[in-house]
């Protein structure tokens, strides 16, 4: 069995084996109050109607003593106090590198945040945390007020035992050192050394490792978001694809780029799920509210957003408590991938989490990927429906390639392939395709207007050569002169989504017109997709 | 038989405990005493030592960080001494005037641990005490830790708690609303000296709103006391389950412990109070949690075979569930949990 208990909610999948190959033979997933013997049973119950007859009876006993492999949402995320010289610099720097590393800054301090010392000294007074991170000044100038920072630390600490993170001028780091008591201390590069440059990765690095020793020790590979970016990384080797990996879930979102050669990188943020506090904070439910494509009443949005908090292992079981939740859901992506860059675009996008990839219809997760992440260019997409990658992830070195390479063909729930462009004029052409499927009459040329998106047949491992014309002014990720390009897809659960809404989105203000943009889009996608007549979506 | 539990109480650096583990302490017991550090002077240090500015390092008794008392010496250097002039904390050394810069500590202010019971262990910046008392869970809260006795102020647990209802009687006391209170309601209970409320939900707007208010009055300095709000069902207008409810009722007059930020009530002397329980079975009384059901309650008549569609679209595990209204409709088994009466238990 493999089994990831989450925050909210305990995913399992049975693997077995079904003429001569291993197979996620069912899957289910349950809030992670309920008992273990409740998922055992559930499970059972998907395998009853097609288990061999002779194990029907015992199957739960047979499940309750299968080996499991399992990984788990970490119990509490690190707490970090941050104080920094300016919140925009050195604060800004050092906050991307530690909630990227899955650490909660549960106070900030900074030169310019308003308060007066004495204030920011009784805040960081008060703070529980498990560190301290301290930033400022650049390396070539040093910087008084970084020490001046270094000293509040040393007063709120007292005689504290917890640990203590230079991350700030280089020519700084002894006499920072000097303030606490020996070995409290340590160093790590400058994120910001410079006004003009941005290095986090040492200190993520790092922050990553404190991390592990502190808050789970000894037991990271068992951690979910680190299961999922090692299980991606190795995707991503074993098919030489380019693969941006996102798991949503009620409190961790894990963000994962990996290339062919299996080097990922990855952002787990502590606080970036659904039930996080950043979508409640005022403004959050009106900007949800904003991007409904059904009138919803702003209160009611802010009340549903902290009822998920509250309970986030409760399901939505309206309408409307399911429309509030995709679009906080698509807000998170957004900010996820607002923050990160994914050069010459990704080949294939896996959607995790119960949200996005337990989605009632496949083209709501397709919407929830297109609409957060905004994958510029050709992109296949796809789910992880039994929540299997993270339990994988947990397997050692000398497993994982095994492991993913042994359920390779039923890892993903393929969506689909989207076709998404930049720029153009508003209801002129973006781009002309035309889509020749093997065995299958050729479709289009298909143009598709700004502003549009149309939705092409292309069914579960079909193939599709694509022609891509654009238009000036558009793009899709390839050099600017190449108008035209070529691009193989492979069809899904979906099909074929030609998405020429633009990076990022664009909505009209009018609420009327907005509404009715959202909702044609999201019937786009939703409804069976037409073959199109030639030259018209 | 009564509940215990084990509360933790969290404790800000620099505060000098006045208590020790096995030590009985009452609600409004001092268990610490502390000093807040007050707007930061400099102590210049490089004039008084004919040093220039940039070599007053070499003299420093103390750095940044050194907590000290009235007339510590911060700095000497050939029989001369820079004492410090209050007790405080150093925050810096300014190279570019040669001074240091000391936060002055304010006055000792008492620490109140707001519970009653016996202290199970002390630990870095916290108390664990152990609470003779039954404990309530919310879903969410906010404010301070206060205590008081707990009073009923509505007749039905759906009734929303009405600013009006709320008077001079109610003063240090912790009161039980209904389903809501307005932020007005909640603005006129702090007024009258309401040590806090309990109630089954609240519309998040009206939350704001109050905190806003509240945030406000802080800043003008016109605000004295503490105030603590405890959630249990969740955000709009809920209910609180009737079992509970009367839970509360048969309660009244108790002293209590409410920990808003906690989400957490504790009454003392009190028999275990009704719990919950995930995965009902037929026959259960439960309570709903999502809408269109939040917060009402009822009773579970069948549990329906393999999976089934919400009106979301969502496949899941469901139950049916007959509701006190009479309506009878299928639920998520996610979305409901079986209310367990403490001598069923």
């Amino acid at each position: 069995m493999l089994v990831d208990n989450g925050s909210a909610w305990t995913k399992g999948a049975v693997v077995g084996r079904s003429r001569g190959r291993w197979r996620i033979a069912a899957h289910a997933a349950q809030p992670s109050t309920w008992d273990d013997a409740d998922l055992v049973a559930g499970l059972a119950a998907r395998l009853g109607g097609h288990a061999d007859q002779r194990v029907t009876e015992r199957l739960q006993r047979i499940l309750t003593d299968a080996p499991r492999i399992a990984c788990h949402t970490p119990a509490r995320p690190g707490r970090l106090a941050l104080v920094a010289v300016s919140a925009d610099l050195s604060g800004r720097a050092a906050r991307r590198a530690a909630e990227s590393a899955g650490w909660v800054v549960a106070e900030a301090a900074t030169v310019d945040d308003g308060r007066s010392a004495a204030e920011r000294l009784v805040a960081l007074q008060a703070a529980e945390v498990d560190a301290w991170l301290l930033a400022g000044g650049f390396d070539a100038e040093g910087g008084e007020m970084a020490l001046d920072m270094a000293g509040l630390v040393a007063a709120a600490r007292g005689d504290g035992h917890s640990p203590v993170v230079w991350a700030g001028s280089v020519q700084l780091a002894a006499r920072v050192a000097a303030l606490f008591e020996a070995g409290a201390v340590r160093a790590v590069a400058n994120p910001r050394p410079a006004a003009d440059r941005e290095d986090p990765l040492p200190l993520r690095r790092y922050l990553e490792a404190l991390l592990e020793r502190l808050v789970e020790p000894g037991g990271a590979r068992q951690l979910a978001p680190v299961g999922f970016s090692r299980a991606v990384a190795e995707l991503a080797r074993a098919s030489q694809l380019r693969i941006v990996g996102i798991d949503l879930g009620a409190r961790y979102a894990t963000w994962v780029s990996a290339d062919g050669g299996g080097h990922a990188e990855s952002r787990i943020l502590a606080s970036g799920g659904l039930a996080s506090p950043t979508i409640t904070v005022p403004g959050g439910p009106a900007r949800i509210a904003h991007s409904l494509p059904i009138a919803i009443d702003e209160l009611a949005v802010a009340d549903a957003l902290q009822n998920l908090r509250a309970r986030p292992g409760a399901l939505p079981q309206t309408d409307e408590e399911l429309a509030i939740v995709h679009g906080a859901a698509r807000a998170l992506l957004a900010e996820l991938a607002a923050d990160e860059s994914v050069p010459d675009g990704a080949d294939l996008l896996i959607g995790a989490g119960l949200t996005v990839a337990g989605a009632p219809h496949p083209a709501q997760a397709m919407q929830l990927l297109l609409d957060g992440v905004r994958p510029l260019g050709v992109t296949q997409l796809a789910v992880d429906s039994a929540g299997v990658l993270p339990p994988l992830g947990a397997l050692g070195n000398d497993e994982i390639a095994e492991g993913i390479g042994t359920l390779r063909d039923d890892l993903l729930t393929p969506l689909g392939a989207a076709v998404v462009s930049q720029g153009g004029r508003a209801g002129h052409t973006a781009f002309r395709i035309t889509v020749h499927r093997i065995g299958w009459p050729s479709l289009g040329p298909v143009e598709v207007r700004a502003g549009q998106l149309v939705l092409l047949p292309l069914g579960r491992g079909q193939i599709a050569e694509l022609e891509i014309e654009l238009e000036s002014g558009v793009m899709i990720g390839t050099p600017r002169r190449a108008r035209r390009s070529h691009a193989t897809v492979m069809g899904g659960a979906v099909g074929l989504a030609l998405d020429a809404r633009d990076v990022p989105l664009v909505l009209p203000r009018r609420t009327d017109d907005r509404r009715a943009v959202l909702a044609s889009w999201r019937d786009a996608l939703q409804r069976e997709p037409a073959r199109p007549a030639a030259g018209a979506a | 038989m009564n509940g215990s539990a084990l509360h933790r109480i969290r404790l800000q650096r620099g505060t000098a405990l006045a208590v020790r583990v096995g030590a009985e302490i009452r609600p409004d017991e001092v268990i610490g005493l502390r000093r807040e550090p007050l707007a930061p002077i400099s102590v210049p240090v490089a004039r008084p030592l004919h040093r220039k500015p940039t070599e007053i390092a070499e003299t420093l008794q103390v750095r940044p960080g050194s907590r000290v008392h009235a007339g510590e010496v911060l700095a000497r250097e050939n029989g001369h001494e820079v004492t410090s002039p209050q007790a405080g904390l150093v925050l810096a050394v300014s190279r570019g005037d040669g001074s240091i810069l000391l936060a002055p500590l304010g006055p000792e202010q008492p620490v109140i641990g707001h519970v009653r019971g016996r202290v199970h262990a002390i630990e870095e910046n916290a108390l664990l005490v152990e609470v003779p008392a039954a404990r309530v869970r919310g879903v969410g809260g906010s404010g301070d830790a206060v205590h008081g006795e707990l009073v009923v102020g509505v007749h039905n647990p759906e009734d929303e708690l009405r600013a009006a209802a709320i008077d001079v009687g109610a003063t240090g006391k912790i009161l039980v609303g209904g389903s809501r209170a307005s932020a007005e309601a909640l603005t006129r209970a702090r007024a009258m000296g309401v040590a806090g409320i309990v109630l089954g939900g609240v519309l998040d707007k009206e939350l704001r709103d109050f905190e806003a208010i509240q945030r406000r009055r802080r800043e003008a300095g016109g605000m004295t006391g503490s105030f603590g709000l405890l959630l249990l069902e969740g955000f709009g207008k809920v209910g609180i389950d009737p079992q509970l409810f009367g839970w509360f009722r048969a309660h009244a007059g108790r002293m209590a412990s409410l920990f808003g930020a906690d989400g957490l009530l504790y009454i003392y002397d009190a028999g275990a109070a009704p719990t919950r329980r995930p995965v009902p079975t037929v026959g259960d009384r439960i309570v709903a949690h999502r809408r269109p059901f939040q917060g009402r309650g009822g009773v579970v008549v069948a549990l329906l075979e393999d999976l089934h569609a919400a009106s979301s679209g969502i496949a899941t595990s469901m139950a049916l569930v007959r509701f006190e209204d009479g309506r009878l409709a299928p639920v998520p088994l996610a979305n409901i949990e079986a209310i367990v009466a403490p001598e069923a238990r």
